[in-house]
């Protein structure tokens, strides 16, 4: 009866205008979240390096190539690209300077070895378990990361001698060996593959493994920084590219797309969240003002309740729980509507031959409740001031 | 339960000079069980004694006692249970809900307390001659009949105090004397007692206690 009272005469089309307009903006809202969070997650995992890591070295100039500019970085270079606002971090990366040869040694496969050029990276950078990461003197193997392309070249070499190609599983399966050597002086240590990258052209060891080779096999050629890591803020690639072209420095072009379009992409979508929550909080406040309006039109029932005996509490809870039962009908319609739209737009992404992780994302869900946990205590704080000001 | 005025003087009414035995700017105590007439010519005040003395304004000096307590002291959920079990009201403008039927306005006040049964309240419409309004909406009743429908109202509660304000401005002498049976009965019943004002007419009624503005 309470409730023929109170919400039987309203203005229909201005709550449907009302609903409608929430619907739409958490219908946005969630979905925004939802892929931006995605387009974040893309290439994660995908190689070694974060999506937002690349390696540059300085460009190769004729006056590099006779010795007059420099082609390796100093630590105030590096001290200062760390300083950038834009930049996460800047670590160098470690080249051998001792002599290393990488080798087969399985009776499964043709003998193969060849001068080798290691490199280190911070492992802070690495997205590699770090249990299978470590070497210390007397363990089993050195753990490496093989470049793709060594890989192709060791395929090709084996196809030349009239051997089965090997595949990615299987070559993390053979026995391989390093051959460090400082004069007389020679370690054999075995070794094995753990993982590929198409990011970095070196094989890539454990630091603790190169520190041994510097030590004990090092002629004393002081190690020179030609190459180094930089991890970029997320959304911000521009402005590391930007430092790279005035610095003269230079990266593979794939990892540069990828880190551009993930810039572009993650803006764009940073751009269309700010409009959905603009558009939640404008619904929101539409619906607040016809609760307002809806008070207002009802301030003599509201007064005359009051007067009878009804207790004002009781009033603010109808109207409170009016309220965020239609806003909670909104919620659940906008996460039906978003679930639809993600069903058509992962197809669309997969058509595309992007295939990105299908799940629902928990801060999607967790915006939503956030959302509406907002929208109750404004309709609550919001009933309570207009009852009682009838009181 | 006694109500005590105690040196009350609305602020509107300040102004105007009051005789000396006027409830106002004086000690008027309403002892409990009393049926007390409140009889005064138009804007002497009878409405502001009944908004006043049942907490709805606030502008006035002087304090107001329900037993021995400062009803400026009250809280909501004191107000709302004097309004559902200590003082029921029967309004001048009557307070009714003229898109709701007779029957619905009835039942808002009665769920409160659940005082009678639906077959009491018909039956107490039936008494004052209106049961055969009983769905329609009390927007499209007479006035008379409202003014009928407003006191079963104030009757569907127990109250130590039933406070009307001129409630048979509308009615004839008939269904006046109808009403006041009514309300007599269901008074003693409870060993309650009223406050009726009234533009100069007794009604019939001997009263106990005569107040004046």
């Amino acid at each position: 009866m309470l409730d023929k009272l109170l919400f039987k005469n309203q203005d229909r089309l201005q709550l449907i205008i009302a609903v409608f307009g929430s619907f739409l903006g958490v219908t946005f809202l969630v979905t925004s979240i939802h892929y931006l969070i995605k387009v974040q997650e893309f290439g994660e995992g995908a190689d070694i390096l974060g999506p937002n890591t690349i390696i540059v070295q300085k460009k190769v100039s004729n006056s590099g190539t006779l010795g007059i500019k420099a082609t390796d970085f100093s630590e105030l270079e590096i001290e200062k690209m760390r300083n950038m606002p834009f930049v996460e971090d800047v670590q160098p990366v470690v080249s051998n300077n001792f002599k290393v040869m990488f080798g087969t040694k399985d009776p499964l496969v043709p003998p193969f070895s060849t001068d080798a050029f290691v490199q280190t990276i911070d492992p802070n950078f690495l997205d590699v378990k770090t249990d299978k990461w470590n070497w210390k003197k007397g363990d089993e193997f050195v753990p490496v990361i093989m470049p793709r392309d060594l890989f192709v070249m060791l395929n090709t070499f084996m196809s030349a001698s009239g051997m089965t190609q090997v595949s990615d599983d299987l070559v993390m399966q053979i026995n391989c060996e390093f051959k460090l050597s400082y004069g007389r002086k020679v370690e054999h240590l075995n070794c094995r593959v753990v993982g590929f990258t198409n990011q970095v052209s070196a094989i890539l060891v454990p630091q603790s493994f190169m520190e041994y080779g510097m030590e004990n096999f090092s002629d004393g050629t002081p190690q020179k920084i030609t190459q180094i890591l930089i991890s970029g803020q997320k959304n911000e690639f521009g402005l590391v590219e930007d430092m790279l072209e005035e610095r003269g420095l230079e990266s593979r072009d794939s990892q540069m797309v990828v880190g551009r379009l993930k810039s572009i992409v993650g803006t764009l979508f940073i751009v269309i969240m700010s409009i959905s929550i603009i558009a939640v909080l404008v619904s929101g406040l539409v619906l607040i003002q016809f609760m307002q309006l809806l008070m207002s039109k009802n301030a003599y029932e509201v007064r005359t309740l009051m007067r009878i005996g009804h207790h004002p509490k009781k009033i603010i809870r109808k109207f409170f729980l009016y309220f965020v039962r239609i806003f909670g009908i909104i919620t659940i319609a906008g996460f039906g509507v978003f679930v639809l739209l993600k069903i058509l737009l992962d197809s669309v992404f997969a058509s595309g031959g992007v295939n990105i992780d299908t799940s629902i994302t928990i801060t999607s869900i967790l915006a939503l409740i956030f959302a509406y946990g907002i929208f109750a205590l404004a309709s609550y704080f919001t009933a309570k001031k207009g009852i009682f000001n009838e009181y | 339960m006694n109500i005590t005025l105690n040196q009350i003087m609305p602020e509107p009414l300040a102004s105007i000079n009051h005789g000396e035995n006027s409830i106002w700017g004086n000690k008027v105590v309403l002892e409990s069980g009393k049926r007390i007439l409140l009889n005064a010519s138009s804007g002497k005040g009878k409405t502001t004694f009944t908004t006043t003395t049942i907490g709805l304004r606030k502008d006035y000096s002087g304090s107001i006692m329900y037993g021995d307590r400062d009803i400026k002291s009250f809280s909501t959920d004191d107000w709302t249970d004097v309004r559902t079990r200590q003082v029921s009201v029967v309004f001048q403008d009557l307070q009714l809900f003229p898109k709701l039927s007779v029957a619905e306005n009835l039942r808002l006040k009665n769920s409160l307390t659940d005082t009678f049964t639906e077959v009491e309240l018909k039956r107490m419409l039936e008494q004052l001659e209106i049961d055969n309004k009983w769905d329609q909406e009390c927007g499209l009743l007479s006035m008379g009949q409202q003014q009928r429908v407003a006191i079963v109202r104030a009757m569907a509660q127990p109250y130590k105090w039933l406070i009307m304000d001129e409630p048979y401005s509308h009615l004839d002498i008939a269904n006046a004397e109808r009403c006041m049976n009514m309300i007599h009965e269901r008074t003693i019943e409870q060993n309650a007692g009223f406050v009726l004002t009234t533009l100069g007419d007794s009604h019939g009624y001997s009263f106990e206690q005569e107040l004046f503005l």
